[in-house]
């Protein structure tokens, strides 16, 4: 069922606020498939909303297009109630990420990517730095435009990422460390 | 005009007068009589209240208030709780502790709510202030049992250490050590939020023989039952009792045990904990649960039965926390059982599952509103609702004050009409005079704000998601809700007209939050520029707003007036739009 869009005269703004251009006058209905994400709120609203990761894979239908609900943002719930930490069908894996120098650690869900190369894609997103990891080629000359990305296992060894299959990795890993070259 | 009346009392008979005025609004409105009273006023306020870190400076509150005490700090918007904040927006409370740690040796009281915590602020805080009594972190983050550790080991004359819902990097257990022998002030203890490594057993309970007067004692997860009777048989004074872990092989000496421990505290009122509980147990704490005023069991994954037999125990219960395992039909039982019950919240057990795990429907909430009259505030996560359900509530419970109800499915029309729940909604607005909070969902249409801003004029804050169909809807509210102090909407279909429109509401209220609404950049660049005393900050992960077309949504907004003017901690992903250029990077 369609609905009108924003037209109401009774909130028309005063004339020091005069603004032509409003968001109901985009038409450019184009979403980006490459990372194949798509909010719609109404016709013809489509906002452009790119994350690296997908992480929800909740959706419902509105007007015949699909919006996808991030998990960890929907229902509104503080993560620590009835938190299913042992439960094997639990569908999220957080652990930390600190990059050398900042003291405060980034939180990440590794269970919402699918390889070694979809996680450090999200990294070099989220700490705007290039990664070393096992299987990466470095340009030796600009050492200091990169950081090495090592994971603390469950015996507390800190082991460079990499080296093992990506399950054996998600059933190893502990938080994860970026440090200077 | 009596000018000279205002100096016929001396000072000092003012200042005893208003040592009676404790309330923060209170203490602001006798600021403002006169001049010479809030020059009296400033001087002797012991307890200040900043409800948003960034509406004003460390600096200014420290030359206003001389001689305060105690401070109490909010600093990231609630929708942080649900992971909307990305992390390093901010809240870092290490610049108030160092101006504080320079003005103020005497501070006693530290309350923080959403802010980062680091281990270095801990460390101040334990190195300068020698009489430090109370420290309260809630949902904070940023330190660790290190942090901890300094405060345990410096702080002698510690009464309080509060640290609900943080995140805590668990270095090591043995903080609780660092305690000094000597030291035995120790009131309230909760650490229910550390981890579930290994936990010094042994300190904890030499630390709670020792201090006498410890009246909360909330544990955490990593505490086995059969230890907690040897914690507790120190500590028959308790008031309050969180329990750790609450599983164990059945073994009848640790029941009989902890069931005689228990049922020699004469004091306790309130019980929480309650991780992993196995039925077996819960027999244990019946002999305290006719004094119980307070019950969590929103880790207890426990079915109806045994959640009834637990409630029907507790006759006085005021406060109750609990999964929807209990089912209508617990709430039923609650509803005749517990007459004096004031607050009820009720989480979902399977939140993302596709389909209802338990019986738990719209008729639950029904019957306790109808039930029990002192009730007051309530969350209720549910799956299905009616209009008529809400109106049957409105009508039968006008004394509502909190009413915050999650429909799990967003955009859920009324089950039974399958029309939109306006109507219910309305009534709820309509028939609870003194509504302070409220939070929507389900289907709803601009309608739904037209009642909301008829209606509910005592409304302090509103949450809102999957709302609205235009801009009507956000004008109806921010034009019509005259005690509105906090808005935050998620995914509604709000834009920029009805922002523009009421841009002065804004500096009457705290805070603004919309994500993945339509409130283009030119439009927040705009209201950077026309109100210099709002903060409004642009929250984008995908790079700069101006990178992208003025007419562009932005994804998150946050606007929140300040006297402090913009701040300069932000991350690269967050953009104060100022009188300047209107865009300033970080």
């Amino acid at each position: 069922m369609g609905r009108p869009t924003s037209s109401s005269s009774s909130i028309d703004s005063p004339n020091h606020f005069a603004f032509s251009s409003t968001a109901s006058s985009q038409r450019d209905l184009t979403t980006d498939l490459r990372l194949g994400l798509s909010i719609s709120i109404a016709p013809p609203f489509v906002r452009y909303l790119f994350f690296p990761i997908a992480y929800g894979t909740d959706a419902f239908t509105v007007h015949n297009q699909k919006i996808y609900i991030f998990r960890e943002q929907w229902p509104p719930m503080k993560a620590a109630v009835a938190e299913e930490e042992h439960e094997c069908n639990s569908s999220t894996f957080y652990v930390k990420v600190y990059m050398e120098g900042i003291p405060i650690g980034r939180k990440l869900d590794l269970l919402a990517h699918e390889s070694y190369y979809d996680l450090i894609r999200t990294l070099e997103h989220m700490f705007h730095t290039n990664i070393i990891w096992a299987e990466a080629e470095m340009d030796r000359d600009h050492y200091e435009k990169y950081h090495v990305l090592t994971y603390e296992d469950k015996e507390g060894d800190w082991m460079m990422v990499g080296d093992v299959p990506w399950e054996m990795f998600l059933s190893a890993v502990r938080r994860l460390k970026i440090s200077k070259c | 005009m009596h000018k000279k009346m205002a100096f016929s009392f001396p000072d000092e008979v003012l200042e005893h007068v208003f040592s009676f005025i404790q309330s923060d609004k209170d203490r602001n409105a006798v600021s403002m009589v006169c001049k010479s009273w809030y020059e009296i006023e400033r001087w002797c306020r012991r307890k200040v209240f900043v409800g948003n870190c960034y509406a004003v400076s460390p600096r200014m509150v420290i030359r206003r208030f001389p001689e305060f005490r105690s401070i109490e700090l909010k600093g990231k918007p609630h929708f942080a709780d649900f992971n909307l904040v990305p992390d390093g927006w901010g809240g870092y409370v290490f610049p108030w502790i160092a101006e504080m740690a320079g003005a103020y040796p005497w501070l006693e009281e530290i309350r923080l709510k959403r802010m980062v915590v680091t281990d270095e602020s801990l460390e101040l805080i334990a190195k300068s202030f020698k009489n430090f009594k109370v420290l309260v972190l809630s949902s904070c983050e940023g330190f660790s049992t290190d942090g901890l550790a300094a405060i345990a080991a410096s702080c002698k004359n510690l009464k309080e250490l509060d640290l609900r819902d943080c995140e805590v990097d668990d270095l090591s257990a043995h903080w609780l050590s660092h305690f000094p022998e000597t030291y035995t002030s120790l009131v309230s203890l909760n650490i229910s939020c550390l981890g579930s490594d290994e936990a010094s057993f042994s300190a904890l309970e030499r630390l709670v023989h020792r201090c006498t007067n410890l009246k909360t004692l909330r544990l955490n997860r990593a505490v086995p039952l059969d230890k907690i009777a040897n914690i507790l048989r120190h500590a028959p004074q308790l008031v309050e009792f969180g329990t750790g872990t609450y599983t164990a092989d059945v073994r009848p000496d640790v029941y009989s045990d902890l069931a005689g421990v228990l049922s020699s505290c004469k004091e306790l009122k309130s019980l929480s904990g309650f991780w992993d509980v196995i039925p077996d147990y819960l027999p244990a704490i019946y002999p305290v649960c006719s004094k119980l005023t307070s019950l969590n069991l929103s880790y207890a994954t426990i079915q109806s039965p045994d959640l009834i037999k637990l409630v029907s125990h507790c006759p006085n219960l005021q406060r109750l926390l609990v999964l929807d395992y209990i089912e209508d039909s617990g709430l039923e039982v609650l509803a005749s059982s517990c007459k004096d019950l004031q607050e009820l919240r009720v989480f979902p057990s399977d939140p993302f599952g596709a389909e209802p795990n338990v019986s738990l429907t719209e008729q639950g909430l029904v019957a306790v509103s109808l039930g029990c009259p002192k009730l007051q505030s309530v969350l209720y996560f549910c799956r299905r609702m009616s209009n008529e359900a809400l109106v049957t509530i409105a009508r039968s419970r006008p004394n509502f004050t909190r009413f915050r109800l999650c429909i799990i499915e967003p955009k859920t029309a009324d089950y039974l009409t399958l029309e939109p729940l306006d109507v219910g909604f309305g009534a709820i607005v309509q028939y609870c005079k003194d509504l302070r909070r409220l939070s929507l969902s389900g289907l709803l249409t601009d309608r739904v704000f037209e009642y909301i801003g008829t209606y509910a004029k005592k409304l302090e804050m509103l949450s809102v998601a999957f709302a609205g169909d235009s801009d009507l809807g956000l004008h109806h509210v921010l034009s019509g809700c005259e005690s509105l102090r906090k808005l935050e909407i998620r995914d509604c279909p709000f834009g920029d007209k009805a922002l523009l429109a009421n841009a002065a509401k804004l500096e009457t209220m705290r805070s603004l939050w919309m994500s993945s609404c339509a409130v283009s950049f030119a439009a927040c660049k705009l209201l950077g520029q026309k109100m210099p005393r709002l903060n409004v900050e642009v929250i984008d992960e995908r790079g700069p707003p101006d990178s992208r077309p003025e007419n562009c949504p932005v994804d998150k907004l946050y606007i929140y007036r300040s006297i402090a003017g913009p701040r300069f901690d932000m991350p690269p992903f967050v953009w104060t739009m100022d009188e300047d250029s209107g865009l300033r990077l970080s």
